[in-house]
């Protein structure tokens, strides 16, 4: 007696000491699964051995609900302006012990920290949330809108998406978190999402009991059968600004030679686009610029499109671009970050 | 006859003090009586401290501790006292804790302290010390229980 009581304490400090050490557990043994601990004792009285002993007891293992969302990227998903249909990824792990459904809701931040770091300052239009039915990775068309993951067995996992629109009118920089949050019901039948989990508490050790299990997401707490994490979009916009220069070519007088804006003069139009560093690639830039009154586009120069500039003269350049209604136009190349390209042309004052 | 005499009278006091908690004795001259606890350890006062109950919620990654009490309940001593417990499906050794003295690794065929037993790694064919989750069976072996007397095991486990 004393023997065995002095080493129940070794065994109690020892255990004390390892506080916090205990290794995660995944979804574990199922629910409902009896544990019947049996010990048999052989022994001798005298020198005979007698028949042994038998003595067991039993309880069954209660339904624990755990679920674990965790986004899929590792950065911040960048977004142009009005770009359509965007993914942010996640992963819904169902740590529980027994199949569930778990109910998807994809809600946005409102001017607080984002996933990763950003502060949110717009909203984006969520579309829906789809899972990856075609376990492809990507959100793509092969995937389905859904309101919730239907019979997730023990350990298994979907791939979700939130799947939004960036609205238009917004800066390099701007940031929209978005969280999903994954909610445990019971499984209940294929195709038709469960009822609400509650948890119970029974003094038999043979029911089995629900017991949340879950730890706190982004936007949940600890123990409410559901799990939240979080993401974002930021927005990398083209910076495009435009400057016009013009300046006086000759006249009819000085010809080249300081030459001034007197009837006859030719004036040559700049127009500068240029895109900021840390900007999106703008492409498809088209330039319009209608020709002032009082004066005559010169056709023989014509227009010149993606020339430099430096002290607003334009220079080089190829001929393009087009006149038609009193309005010169053209179309420059993609404009990367810090990237400025021009279009000029010349018209003589009438 | 003196002897004789203080034997009984040591199992008289015995009985009288373990009738309480101990079930009804049988024809056998010794009692066993199992139970497992489930074993939380909370903070209060800033200490840890254990705390057993009875297991009626019990979830994947519980610490349990499963117990077995005895009593030699007969007038002779019992020698080669042999507790061998085959550890239930579904439940592991608890690795924070200290694992009993003998340990089988191989359903109850060898036995031996778990830091001296060798698993052999089917992928490799390498041997690796075995860890608290190869054990399949855990035992106490001792020498001799005097009549009257009375006494526990215990190990604990997780559920995994």
């Amino acid at each position: 007696m004393k023997h065995s009581t002095r080493w129940l304490v070794a065994v109690s400090a020892i255990a004390m000491s390892a506080l916090g050490t205990q290794s995660a557990h995944a979804a574990g043994t199922s629910a409902g699964t009896t544990i019947t601990n049996t010990v048999t004792v052989d022994y001798k009285v005298g020198t005979i051995s007698q028949t042994a002993k038998t003595a067991s007891n039993s309880f069954k293992v209660d339904r624990k609900v755990n679920v674990l969302v965790e986004t899929q990227d590792s950065a911040t998903v960048q977004v142009t302006p009005g770009q359509a249909q965007v993914a942010t990824k996640f992963k819904v792990t169902n740590l529980s012990n027994t199949t569930l459904d778990f109910a998807l809701t994809a809600a946005q931040l409102s001017g607080t920290t984002a996933k990763h770091g950003g502060t949110d300052n717009f909203d984006v239009t969520i579309s829906g949330i789809y899972v990856d039915t075609n376990n492809s990775g990507v959100f793509d068309s092969g995937d389905q809108a859904v309101t919730y993951l239907d019979e997730l067995a023990a350990d298994g996992n979907k791939i979700v998406f939130i799947v939004a629109n960036v609205p238009l009118n917004l800066n390099t920089g701007d940031v929209a978190g978005v969280t999903l949050k994954a909610t445990g019901f019971e499984g209940g039948g294929t195709g038709s999402q469960g009822s609400a989990l509650s948890e119970t508490t029974n003094a038999d050790p043979m029911a089995v009991e629900t017991v949340f299990g879950d730890a706190a997401g982004v936007s949940d707490g600890a123990r409410d059968a559901a799990h939240s994490d979080g993401d974002d979009y930021t927005v990398l916009a083209a910076a495009l600004s435009v400057a016009k220069t013009s300046r006086v070519v000759s006249d009819p007088v000085n010809g080249t030679t300081s030459p001034k804006a007197i009837p006859g003069a030719v004036i040559e139009y700049c127009i500068a686009v240029s895109n900021g560093s840390g900007s999106a690639t703008a492409n498809t830039v088209t330039v319009t610029d209608p020709v002032p009154a009082n004066m005559t586009y010169d056709s023989t120069f014509g227009i010149k499109i993606n020339g430099s500039v430096a002290s607003g003269v334009c220079s080089g350049g190829s001929a393009g671009g087009g006149y038609a209604s009193n309005t010169v136009s053209g179309s420059l190349s993609n404009l990367t970050a810090g990237d400025t390209k021009t279009l000029y042309f010349r018209a003589v004052i009438d | 006859m003196s002897i004789r005499l203080s034997l009984r009278t040591a199992l008289l006091v015995g009985a009288v003090t373990l009738a309480a908690n101990l079930q009804a004795q049988n024809a056998a001259p010794l009692q066993l009586h199992s139970d497992v606890k489930v074993d939380k350890i909370v903070m209060a006062d800033g200490q840890t401290k254990h705390v057993l109950s009875d297991p009626e919620v019990v979830v994947p990654g519980d610490r349990l501790l499963f117990r077995t009490q005895y009593r030699n309940t007969g007038g002779q001593e019992v020698t080669d006292f042999v507790v061998t417990n085959p550890l239930p499906n579904g439940v592991a050794l608890d690795p924070a804790a200290k694992a009993p003295a003998q340990v089988s690794i191989d359903g109850g065929v060898s036995w031996g302290g778990l830091e001296s037993l060798k698993v052999v790694d089917t992928a490799t064919g390498s041997q690796r010390p075995a860890q608290v989750g190869d054990v399949t069976h855990v035992r106490w072996v001792l020498r001799s229980v005097k009549p009257g007397e009375t006494g526990e095991v215990s190990f604990n486990a997780i559920v995994r």
